[in-house]
């Protein structure tokens, strides 16, 4: 395996007296796509929410590409390289989706030019985008919306890209497009580490699982191994 | 004809009543701060202008290019050092803690200045327009452009700067915001400046046609107040066209029914679009 690019090791964590998290460890491979799957409740969105900084940690630690991360703000996070596409998409509804992506670009400083560049980058890749550019993001549909909160996440460059809930709400056909898109972004070397109610698409779309279960990483493996998994299949994909 | 003066000198208060309402809205739409302080800070922005002409003989527009970066500053630090501690508190406990400085302020400005009304008269006065039938003091007609031109100064920040999206993008998802690596607290910081400096800076314009006192500070809040409800919370087209529109119903207003119940219409006017459009005349999804 490739050398780990993200590393959450012990990791505990909460809100107020409710703690969600027992001791996560969960890795992902440099170049990797890594789903996590499991139930509501289980933990996953308290998880990528402890990653890029929007809750503190209470034990245990996340490491990034060698650097601690732990208790860092989102703010550093994203600019250590991990940007996170939260649950619910989350976009800035009354502003046009041109600055919805620009606000992706918030921290960066390496120019205008860069930022235009890789805002054609994305109407490429997402062409409804270059057409409702000036609407207000709250006006498109979800599929829509799920395309520009990805593109906003992008447009910060990150190397690792942490998607909340892919494809929650899509149309089948707009979660084919999505994950090919995901796929095309890395072999282009983007890391992602994808959270997916639908663990059928998310096998499909990741090299690699983790099934997270009332607060701990329960299994992990290879997609192969995890969908030829009796339990697996009994628990998730539904018995064939 | 007399309308149309009557309109003229409406659209010139509500060209003032946009300056003032404009901060005020911007600190409660985005850090949920129902800032009390802004009616005295604009009383500041008037002595500032009074005493810098009358000690200094610093021109009053002039004094603005003084008033704005010191009330930024006493905005930021004043969010940074005391108010951002309770941020997270209910609305009533934030307006209880402006409620309580903007006690102390006034108060100051009482023992410093007296309850005196003084009126800012330059000398020599600036004479006055006349556009056919409608005549206009000059002095009223250029500080309205200037309150005009302070306000769209704002929408272009807020609208096309790297820090206003911040802003903007903070009020309608903190916590998006912060995915985005903006720093929440400093955002909150530099809004609350803003709208410190618009109050301070409208201070100087309202001081050529009002006179002055700290016992006025809590009228101009009742008008940001009205304003901010007429226009739709937060957005600043909002706050220029509700202000605009007081402007123009208290001059109507006092034409048919006589000055003294010009307050008691604007009021009259809070009650009725709270009623009919609560979300304001430019309300718009995504800004509730």
């Amino acid at each position: 395996m490739a050398e780990t690019l993200l590393k959450v090791a012990g990791l505990h964590a909460g809100y107020g007296d409710v703690q969600v998290l027992w001791g996560v460890n969960l890795e992902v491979p440099r170049g990797e796509i890594v789903c996590l799957v499991g139930s509501n409740g289980a933990g996953k969105t308290t998880l990528m929410r402890a990653i890029s900084g929007l809750i503190p940690a209470r034990g245990g630690t996340v490491g990034f590409a060698g650097e601690n991360l732990t208790n860092a703000s989102p703010e550093r996070a994203l600019a250590a390289g991990i940007a996170h596409v939260p649950e619910g998409r989350r976009l800035f509804a009354a502003m046009s989706v041109r600055d919805n992506l620009l606000m992706g670009a918030y921290l960066r400083r390496d120019g205008a030019q860069a930022v235009a560049e890789d805002l054609e980058r994305m109407f490429a890749m997402f062409p409804i985008l270059r057409q409702r550019q000036g609407q207000d993001a709250g006006t498109m549909s979800g599929g829509e919306q799920q395309m520009c909160a990805i593109a906003r996440g992008l447009m910060g460059r990150p190397r690792l890209l942490l998607i909340d809930e892919l494809s929650l709400g899509l149309a089948p056909a707009i979660v084919d497009q999505l994950c090919d898109t995901l796929r095309a972004l890395n072999r282009e070397g983007l890391s992602i580490l994808v959270v997916e109610q639908d663990v059928a698409t998310a096998l499909d779309l990741a090299s690699h699982a983790f099934v997270m279960d009332t607060g701990r990483v329960t299994r992990s493996g290879s997609s192969a191994e995890l969908r030829d998994d009796p339990a697996i299949r009994e628990a998730y994909l539904g018995s064939i | 004809m007399l309308y149309l003066q009557i309109l003229a000198n409406g659209l010139v208060l509500g060209g003032l009543y946009s300056c003032i309402a404009a901060g005020f809205s911007l600190v409660w739409g985005v850090l949920n701060v129902i800032n009390i302080l802004h009616g005295s800070f604009i009383v500041l922005g008037g002595y500032l202008a009074f005493f810098g002409y009358v000690k200094l003989g610093i021109h009053p527009f002039a004094s603005i290019l003084i008033a704005a970066p010191l009330f930024f500053a006493l905005g930021y630090a004043l969010q940074r050092g005391l108010i951002n501690r309770m941020i997270a508190a209910p609305v009533l406990l934030t307006l209880t803690l402006t409620f309580g400085l903007d006690l102390m302020l006034s108060n100051a400005m009482l023992a410093a200045f007296t309850a005196d009304f003084r009126k800012l008269l330059l000398d020599p006065p600036l004479g006055i327009l006349a556009l056919g039938p409608v005549v206009l003091p000059v002095d009223r007609l250029v500080a309205m452009l200037l309150a005009l031109a302070l306000t769209g100064l704002l929408y272009l920040t807020l609208s096309r700067s790297r820090i206003g999206r911040a802003i903007v993008a903070v009020r309608m998802d903190r916590e998006a915001a912060a995915l985005m690596g903006v720093n929440v607290k400093n955002v909150y910081a530099i809004t609350f400046g803003l709208g410190a400096l618009m109050a301070g800076a409208s201070g100087p314009l309202l001081a050529m046609i009002f006179p002055i006192s700290p016992l006025t500070g809590p009228v101009y809040l009742g008008k940001a107040f009205v304003i901010c409800v007429l226009g739709g919370l937060g957005s600043v087209p909002g706050a220029m066209i509700g202000g605009l529109a007081l402007g123009v119903v208290e001059s109507f207003g006092a034409l048919w029914f006589g000055p003294e119940h010009a307050t008691t219409l604007s009021f009259v006017l809070l009650i009725v679009i709270l009623l009919v459009r609560p979300e304001g005349l430019l309300g718009r999804k995504g800004y509730s």
